[in-house]
């Protein structure tokens, strides 16, 4: 006898889940991105300015 | 005299079974040498499907209630050579985990990093493993068992030996070498249905062949912070994701570079072959020829199929959403076969348009698998232990 609901929420919340923490990851991924390369380039910037 | 009546040619002889193991151990070794398909790990396993079903040699004896059995039992006592390395390295979950710890030692997150949209074709790519575990249910197999048989979908072989061992230990031969198979049989399997589901229009999608230049401070940020985000959000993929971003970490500080090497390298090739030898010598003709073992192959591939498919699937789809085009045969590197999902998709890539040069485009989703697959493991942990 298949559990059915446990099915649905090994494979639908599963794969629901595996894409939600994927999506998250990559948007993590792309805000650190996004916020290193500013102070990366704001830190290039300052020495110009004293110059 | 001479031990001549302790010798296991009779046994053998009286065991066809054992006999037919010793052709399929010997045909491991063969594709590993010969076709030179995962070398590194079909001729371990090989070599250890021959040893453990020569009659009488003992290696994976155990001890069970104080009488001595020659294959491995759950529960009992390790007497053996083979029986130990088992106990501590696979039912100690040891060596899947710090195999985590190598490959993460190996691995760069740069394109991941440069282009973090390939993350979720990461996920997609895990599309196959609930199709399998669904269609491994209707054919009579329990829970876990289903679980087991649908993670070889990921194409990890590491982190199909943690799961079966955690969920149904009985499977473990079987899931393994049907997972390193199919990751060596990649370049067979994911070009007719990367064919299948794209235009040779869109296989020619360029892509520019450099990416954005990441930085020392991203790459060492981003293991931490990936640690951080997925063992919050599933916690049972704490050992698997854990080893593999320290291991990341250790190649990307800049400052531990003896432990990286060593993690990617010596330890690396210590634990390959003490896997190797350990789920070939699980493989004994009793636990291995069954009807089941070859329903777990068919549902491999068709897990495996399935999360190429699903994969070029959603490549297709996020490229009626985003401006700059990905080719949708990226996708299919979102089972972690890395890298040679990756590479398929290179050559694939540059038969489509020569100018094309799409393995760090690849790499991305490919990285994503690891931890995407990894991510399944640790939810089917998560609602089943």
């Amino acid at each position: 006898m298949i559990d059915w609901n446990l099915a649905a929420r090994l494979a639908g919340g599963g794969f629901g889940v595996t894409i939600l923490v994927l999506v998250i990851l990559s948007l993590v991924a792309w805000i650190l991105g996004l916020v290193i390369q500013k102070s990366q380039a704001k830190d290039k910037e300052i020495p110009a300015k004293d110059k | 005299m001479f031990g001549l009546y302790e010798s296991a040619f009779r046994a053998l002889w009286e065991n066809p079974g054992n006999l037919i193991m010793l052709l399929i151990g010997g045909l491991l070794i063969y594709l590993g040498i010969a076709k030179k398909m995962e070398p590194l790990l079909l001729v371990p396993i090989g070599f250890g499907v021959v040893l453990i079903n020569l009659p009488m040699g003992g290696l994976m004896e155990t001890i069970v209630q104080g009488e001595v059995q020659a294959s491995y039992s759950i529960g009992g006592e390790p007497a053996g050579l083979i029986s130990r390395v088992f106990h501590m390295g696979l039912v100690w979950e040891i060596i899947p985990c710090f195999i985590f710890l190598g490959l993460g030692a190996m691995t760069d997150f740069g394109p991941l990093i440069a282009n973090p949209k390939t993350l979720i074709l990461g996920a997609g790519a895990q599309f196959g493993v609930f199709v399998a575990l669904l269609v491994a249910l209707l054919l009579g197999f329990g829970m876990n068992e289903a679980a087991s048989i649908g993670i070889i979908g990921g194409a990890d072989g590491p982190t199909t030996i943690y799961l079966t061992n955690r969920l149904a230990p009985h499977f473990i031969g079987t899931t393994a070498v049907a997972a390193y198979t199919y990751m060596a049989l990649v370049p067979i399997i994911q070009p007719p249905i990367i064919k299948l589901l794209t235009t040779k229009k869109e296989r020619a999608i360029y892509m520019k062949p450099q990416l954005r230049p990441v930085s020392k401070t991203e790459k060492v940020l981003f293991p931490l912070v990936a640690a951080v985000v997925i063992i919050l959000l599933v916690p049972k993929s704490a050992p698997l994701i854990g080893m593999f971003m320290f291991g990341n970490l250790l190649a990307v500080s800049g400052v531990t570079d003896r432990l990286a090497d060593t993690a990617a390298n010596a330890f690396m090739n210590i634990l390959t072959i003490l896997l190797g030898l350990s789920v070939g010598a699980f493989m004994s003709a009793a636990t291995f020829l069954k009807i089941e073992s070859l329903e777990v192959f068919a549902l491999g591939v068709l897990a495996f199929a399935t999360s190429t498919a699903f994969g070029v699937i959603l490549a297709k789809l996020m490229n009626l959403v985003i401006k700059e085009k990905i080719n949708p045969m990226i996708g299919a590197a979102g089972v972690s076969a890395v890298p040679m999902s990756a590479r398929v998709v290179q050559k694939m890539g540059q038969q489509a348009n020569p100018r094309n040069f799409l393995l760090m485009h690849a790499m991305g989703p490919n990285i994503a698998g690891v931890i995407g697959t990894a991510t399944v493991a640790g939810i089917f942990l998560g609602i089943l232990t």
